[in-house]
């Protein structure tokens, strides 16, 4: 009798603890959200929304100042598509390769190696991308080695993990059936991959996709260190010339900015802040729509 | 099995031709000679930067036009946040040039000579080298006792030892020696990162000899040292860049030190020395090629 009150007990105290638990990264959700949007909305009022987003010369030290960040979002844009073009394929392939044709002995190298590409602190991607990437850029594109080219290089390895681990978990998700069937109609192995299983685990793999966009917009440390963090005119930005972010315009000024420069690095976070909302809620989309069929 | 192994091959090679890369980069780039038709590569701090802001204004890439103000750094320079990435991207590139601190100038890379004159402490205290900037500590006017005391310590020999130690120039002509007051309290200093290194050695000296002050240390840049000191939340603030007028009206300050700002290069590039108008055509995109400088 005691042990049932007492089981009870700790059953309510318990789901307190898990309730507290989820409320807390609720709360942090929406008190960041309102810090973004009451410390940077002002600023875009006061530099004015068309003039904020879509002037291309940002000069927060010049008197008088322009506070334009058109050439950071078309940055951000560029240097994220190309993280995809490099990212996307090869992630994709070695998913495949890790759920279908992987033998084990090679699996049980690949994988940790996955996961411990995952694991590397961003700091050393950039380290990595100075000292070699940049160098190799330099040496065999030509330009300073500093580019979007560069950038797109680092980021397309860091999502690398991401994409991996989520589609070849959605690859294996595919249920034995689909296989069975396509084997049963005569089907060789690749056929059933690519024209079967690829197709049935799509949902699962532009999740991971969209998944690595946000990984690469919101990345900052390593793109600062390879990207030369130039604002480039929209109309000069080159492939192999330095680009600057959103993020790497945040922290390389945030440190010293003050006054209004101060609220305009806030309120290029909430631009940052709402490429990331849009890319969740495609997402949600995806996912439900995808449950639909 | 057959798979496994022609598996096995291909990985390896992979990881056999990058390693190749990383390793034969740097003896390649050695053997290769430095190419003066190449483009310069025009490196720069971040916009809001104290060293940035000194480098510009004496160079004169920061342009003045009564009431307006324009940097005129070349499109597509690159902009870094911090001195270190500064060396390593001038280390890491042979068409490179970039601006520091002088006490930060290592074997890393070169520091050029502007004007024929050598970047070396005796330049800049007689003044011959003059791409230098003022580390100026500021207070609200009204200070108490202790901060008195703390700033005499500074002007003091031991204070210019200090301050000589770190390879920067002191400013005081005092000779006298601080003698310990045995005062206690808290001092509270906030400013530029590029004084932080010297004020904290000069908290540790001076609290070696008065064990009961502490320090509270907040390291965030010029504008903010000045704004803390203004407000009055700090004490003491820290600028390594001139004060503005209605700065200066309100503020007492000290000049703690001086600072030469070194114009760095590539080790492999053959010049030693730049005229100051090449240094500024460099940095606004007049000149884009090492050859261009005669």
């Amino acid at each position: 009798m005691q042990r049932t009150k007492q089981t009870g007990i700790n059953e309510k105290i318990m789901q307190t603890i898990f309730f507290l638990s989820a409320l807390i990264s609720v709360a942090a959700v929406i008190a960041i959200c309102l810090f973004l949007f009451v410390k940077g909305m002002p600023a875009i009022a006061e530099i004015g929304f068309m003039d904020f987003i879509f002037n291309e010369k940002w000069t927060p030290t010049n008197t008088p100042a322009s506070y334009g960040i058109l050439s950071m979002i078309v940055g951000s844009i560029y240097v994220t598509g190309g993280a995809i073009i490099i990212g996307v394929p090869i992630g994709l392939m070695c998913a495949i390769f890790l759920a279908e044709f992987c033998p084990g002995k090679i699996y049980m190298i690949v994988k940790p190696a996955v996961n411990l590409l995952g694991g590397i602190p961003s700091i050393i991607y950039g380290f990595f991308g100075m000292e070699v990437i940049v160098p190799i850029v330099r040496e065999n594109m030509g330009g300073n080695g500093y580019s979007i080219m560069s950038a797109s290089i680092i980021l397309g390895i860091m999502i690398l993990p991401t994409i991996i681990s989520i589609s070849e978990s959605s690859v294996r998700a595919v249920p034995e059936s689909y296989a069975e069937g396509s084997y049963g109609i005569g089907a060789t192995k690749e056929e059933t991959v690519f024209r079967v299983i690829v197709p049935a685990a799509k949902s699962g793999i532009l999740t991971s996709i969209i998944l690595g966009i946000g990984r690469a917009a919101g990345e900052t440390m390593a793109v600062v260190m390879v990207a030369g963090n130039a604002v480039m005119p929209v109309d000069k930005i080159n492939l192999l010339k330095p680009i600057r972010t959103l993020t790497a315009n945040i922290v390389t000024e945030m440190s010293y900015a003050s006054g209004l420069h101060e609220s305009a690095l806030i309120s290029t976070g909430v631009v940052l802040f709402v490429f990331i909302i849009i890319l969740n809620i495609s997402l949600s989309l995806m996912k439900s729509k995808a449950q639909r069929n | 099995m057959k798979k496994n192994k022609a598996l096995s091959i291909i990985a390896l090679s992979l990881a056999l031709i990058f390693a190749g890369c990383v390793q034969s980069k740097p003896s390649g780039e050695q053997k290769a000679e430095f190419n003066l038709g190449k483009d310069i590569t025009v490196i720069a701090r971040d916009a809001a930067s104290g060293t940035r802001g000194a480098f510009h204004e004496i160079m004169g890439i920061l342009v003045k036009e009564k009431d307006a103000e324009a940097d005129k750094l070349v499109v597509g320079a690159l902009e870094f946040d911090g001195t270190d990435k500064v060396i390593t991207a001038v280390e890491g590139d042979k068409y490179g040039i970039g601006y520091i601190s002088m006490g930060s100038v290592s074997d890393r890379i070169k520091a050029v000579s502007v004007n024929g004159i050598e970047p070396d402490v005796e330049n800049v205290r007689s003044g011959n080298y003059s791409v230098s900037r003022p580390f100026i500590l500021v207070t609200k006017g009204s200070e108490s006792e202790l901060i008195k005391d703390f700033l005499k310590f500074a002007e003091s020999t031991q204070g210019q030892d200090i301050t000589d130690e770190m390879k920067f120039i002191g400013a005081s002509d005092l000779s006298e020696d601080y003698a310990s007051s045995g005062m206690s309290g808290t001092i509270k200093v906030a400013g530029s990162t590029s004084v932080t290194p010297l004020m904290e050695k000069l908290q540790e000296a001076y609290r070696d000899l008065n064990p009961d002050v502490t320090f509270e240390m907040q390291s965030n840049g010029s504008s903010q040292g000045i704004k803390a000191a203004l407000e009055g939340s700090y004490d003491i603030g820290m600028s390594s860049r001139e004060l503005k007028e209605e700065e200066a009206s309100q503020l007492n300050s000290y000049i703690l030190a001086i600072d030469g700002i070194a114009v760095i290069v590539n080790k492999e590039n053959p010049k030693s020395d730049l005229a100051s108008e090449d240094i500024t055509k460099i940095y606004t995109g007049e000149i884009t090629k090492w050859s261009e400088i005669k």
